[in-house]
């Protein structure tokens, strides 16, 4: 067993106090220890952000990559041991702008990762700058006329990308959150958790009130997940009490390393100490 | 040339396979026991305009390409233009008469040559496809140069044999090459050609490329993470690995862009997977920023950089030497990497065998710099001896080590020798964030003044535990010399090439080829340079980018210099020239 104890440590964390980030580092923490996963296997993947340091807030292995690019580090990381359970976790910075060719590739790939995405509408750590998710409109720092693009709609793209899990969370929803987490770490493919969260220092409009009023859990209502053209429909909505969190579509493909039959036992783990290279160079004579 | 001497070029449109004709009569003289090196020149284009492959074969070692041919195979006119001045007295053309206006090209400057038609599309149609019209050229210049017609069906076997599952195209190439052959003898019967091969096999020799001696070794140093997006002229060895992933147990993983490989390897690398990467100055430019984030987490991995003319897109199929500068200083803040160049096929393999044991030692991405030229010729060499060959994989640790360890172990601990222990996932005691920010010894992120100094120096330190000796220049030619030139990189070939043509004239050169530039072998370097009577540097770009190295790390100012950046490599006869005029 693992315990939510066992998946913390000393290392101080540097969020603003009331920051979405932290439910969602919990949830993590819950989704890791409900699934008895031992922590010496698990990797936990994060870009640049605030969304970043969330490695080192977890007593896993992990790795701090660069901007937008946890995806990618998450890919190598799984391809060269599936035995370990990786986690990529970024921002909507990270992952829909700088990041969003890796995260469309991964989705199509559907390498079998679990990519939670802390998504708060904003550039935070920064200091205030319009997001890939910014609605349009959005007034910030360097779009002082309000954003003029719309917005990237991540669960539409999972879907058009053939993507075999697709979730929306919200970080004041702790236990809906961490169940979404779980279903995804089981899930053999890519996974997509993306997350709505308040920035309390820089969003004035996606708070922790309008979260927490606007959003409706689809396990809640009649909707399953098992239809693509439906989950399209859901992903559309947003609005006032019309803003959906929950698992909008799931369907079991085999995942990118089960295509790889020599990659699994895990190639990080073979002997290379006598490797004959004879037969590769018969060719040549 | 005479008996067992030749240098020969086959040209064409793309698509017409030259490249054909020159693999098979390389492949052909290398079974009658010669040494060949053959190469390809070739604009960025998958049909039409113009194709050459040039070959040498000799009973010595064959080093590099020479500006004259005795024979050449034109498939068509612009073929024979573009290179027939480069015939030495009395040498052959061979060319497709099928090809309207052929005969009409206009080589009356070069009385002495001689012309030798053949019907090749016709001939090829009559097997039934126009394909086989290059290996009726083969069959042409087997007859003129008397190739040994078994050894040339066991090439033709072998290259065709694997490819189609229809035995017929064995057998259609087979007539292809006799036809090609019995037309010359018939039609040419008093031509008693001044260059005869003969079957001298003694030893075994194997013929390839840079780019699959690189490959080869990287597979025999336990290489199981391949990332790469293909560009030019390193594709060859994504290719490589992708046919071999199966049986030798790699992920290769053809990647959504180079900024995705790059950060793919720091991922793979950090499980304790051998990991490579090969791509070109501009891949490498998307690849800085992830590279240094491999400095700053200490994870080892190889990249292999082939060099094309550049800036930007350039001359996307030429060769250069200017990325030197850009490899070792690419991407932002100071770390240690390590940078091999090597010079021929043999370096290829042993070096980059090498790199892969001395980036787990130093914990650090090293670079294999080579170039189009080294990448895209092939050369006949010793099999490769993989005896003394041994896995060395400094402080990565194990399972036992890591379930014995009574404490946490410490990632980036602060070490005497600059290295800390590797743990990987699924070991215990060894958890750890594989970090791109500064951090404490735990791996947590810091600002610490006086920690940031401590891991700045700890892996600047960690350089120090490769040895001089380890990564000595390559000394060639007597100790005492008039003239020491000075070379790194694919200008090997070319350098010794152009010795033997000097020390048969009585000119006294010796030659420092710089194999390890990063770490830079100070001690040698300025001990070669102190005592030579005179230097020479040759480089393929425009600045003499070793050259500045050289003065930065020596305070040596080298005074004379042949730099060539036409994208051609620098052919022996121009450094001869250039020896001459400095001496």
């Amino acid at each position: 067993m693992t315990s939510i104890k066992d998946l913390d440590n000393a290392n101080v964390i540097q969020w603003c106090p009331g920051c979405g980030d932290f439910p969602i580092l919990t949830a993590i923490k819950q989704a890791i220890s409900e699934l008895g996963l031992n922590p010496k296997d698990v990797v936990v993947v994060s870009g640049i952000g605030c969304s970043g340091k969330t490695p080192h807030y977890i007593n896993t292995y992990g790795v701090e990559s660069i901007h937008g690019r946890p995806v990618a580090a998450a890919t190598g990381v799984h391809l060269a041991n599936p035995n370990l359970t990786v986690i990529a976790v970024g921002g909507d910075g990270d992952g829909y702008g700088i990041g969003l060719n890796h995260f469309v590739q991964a989705v199509r790939r559907n390498v079998n990762i679990t990519y939670v995405v802390m998504n708060n509408h904003i550039y935070a750590l920064t200091k205030g700058q319009t997001s890939p998710t910014s609605l349009k409109g959005t007034k910030t720092k360097s779009t002082p006329h309000g954003a003029i693009e719309h917005p990237v709609n991540p669960m539409a793209l999972a879907l058009a990308a053939d993507g075999t899990f697709v979730a929306r969370g919200f970080s004041g929803n702790l236990k809906h959150l961490a169940g979404l987490i779980k279903k995804g770490i089981t899930h053999n493919g890519f996974a997509l958790v993306d997350v709505l969260q308040p920035c309390v220092s820089w969003n004035h409009e996606q708070t922790y009130e309008f979260l927490t009023e606007n959003t409706y859990e689809l396990e809640k209502s009649k909707y399953k997940p098992d239809n693509r053209d439906k989950a399209f429909e859901k992903a559309r909505e947003w609005g006032l009490k019309k803003i959906p969190i929950g698992l909008f579509y799931e369907e079991k493909q085999p995942s990118y390393a089960d295509q790889l039959p020599w990659a699994k036992p895990p190639v990080a783990l073979d002997p290379i100490d006598d490797i004959d290279i004879k037969p590769l160079l018969e060719k040549y004579y | 040339m005479g008996i067992n001497k030749i240098a020969l070029k086959a040209g064409g449109p793309a698509g017409a396979g030259v490249f054909t004709i020159g693999a098979m009569i390389a492949r052909t003289l290398q079974k009658m026991g010669l040494q060949v090196f053959y190469t390809a020149d070739y604009p960025s284009l998958i049909k039409g305009g113009h194709n050459a492959c040039y070959l040498r074969a000799e009973q010595e070692e064959v080093h590099s390409q020479l500006q004259i041919i005795d024979v050449l195979v034109a498939v068509d006119a612009q073929s024979i233009e573009k290179h027939y001045k480069e015939l030495t007295e009395n040498g052959a053309v061979i060319y497709d008469s099928d090809v309207r206006g052929i005969d009409k090209v206009d080589t009356s400057e070069r009385k002495d040559i001689v012309m030798i038609p053949v019907p090749m599309t016709k001939t090829a149609r009559e097997l039934g496809d126009k394909i086989y019209r290059n290996v009726v050229a083969v069959g042409a210049v087997a007859a003129l140069i008397q190739l040994d017609r078994k050894k040339l069906e066991m090439t033709l076997e072998k290259h065709f044999s694997g490819k189609k599952k229809d035995s017929n195209i064995i057998e259609a190439n087979k007539s292809a090459v006799k036809k090609g052959h019995d037309y010359v003898k018939e039609n040419f019967k008093d031509l008693d050609f001044k260059v005869k091969m003969e079957d001298k096999y003694k030893e075994e020799s194997i013929l390839l490329t840079g780019n699959d001696a690189c490959s080869i070794g990287a597979i025999k140093a336990g290489c199981k993470f391949v990332s790469e997006y293909p560009m030019t002229p390193s594709s060859s060895i994504l290719h490589f690995m992708a046919s071999n992933e199966e049986k030798y147990k790699i992920v290769v993983k053809h990647a959504e862009s180079e900024i995705a490989v790059i950060n793919m390897l720091c991922g793979s690398a950090m499980t304790g997977a051998r990991s490579m990467t090969a791509t070109s100055g501009g891949g490498f430019a998307l690849m800085s920023e992830g590279f240094g984030m491999a400095g700053l987490s200490e994870t080892p991995f190889v990249v292999i950089q082939s060099q094309r003319t550049g800036p930007s897109t350039g001359i996307p199929t030429y060769t250069e030497q200017s990325d030197l500068r850009f490899m070792i200083h690419a991407s932002q803040g100071e770390f240690p990497r390590l940078l091999c160049a090597p010079g021929d096929v043999d370096e290829c393999f042993y070096e980059t065998f090498k790199m892969f044991n001395l980036t787990d030692r130093v914990q650090t991405p090293g670079i294999i710099l080579i170039d189009k030229h080294i990448s895209a010729s092939a050369k006949t060499t010793k099999p490769f001896d993989t005896s003394k060959l041994k896995i060395e994989r400094g402080k990565l640790m194990t399972m036992e080590q890591m379930e014995k360890a009574k404490e946490k172990v410490l990632r980036y601990k602060i070490t005497e020798d600059g290295i800390s222990p590797r743990p990987v996932p699924g070991q215990p005691n060894g958890r750890y964030v594989s970090t791109s920010y500064e951090h404490w010894e735990d791996s947590f992120t810091t600002e610490d003044s006086q920690m940031r100094i401590a891991q700045v120096d700890k892996r600047d330190r960690k350089m120090l535990n490769i040895k001089e000796e380890e990564i000595a220049p390559v000394m060639i030619g007597p100790d005492n010399a008039d003239l020491t030139i000075v070379s790194w990189g694919s200008n090997k070939g070319m350098i010794q090439q152009a010795m033997k043509f000097l020390k048969n004239e009585g000119i006294n050169v010796n030659f420092m080829h710089v194999l390890w530039i990063l770490p830079f072998p100070v001690k040698k370097v300025t001990e070669v340079l102190s005592k030579a009577k005179k230097v020479l540097i040759v480089e393929q770009n425009k600045y003499g980018q070793l050259r500045g190295l050289i003065r930065e790390l020596t305070g040596i100012l080298i005074e004379n210099t042949l730099f060539k950046y036409d994208g051609r490599p620098i052919d022996p006869e121009e450094i001869c020239h250039k020896v001459k005029e400095v001496m």
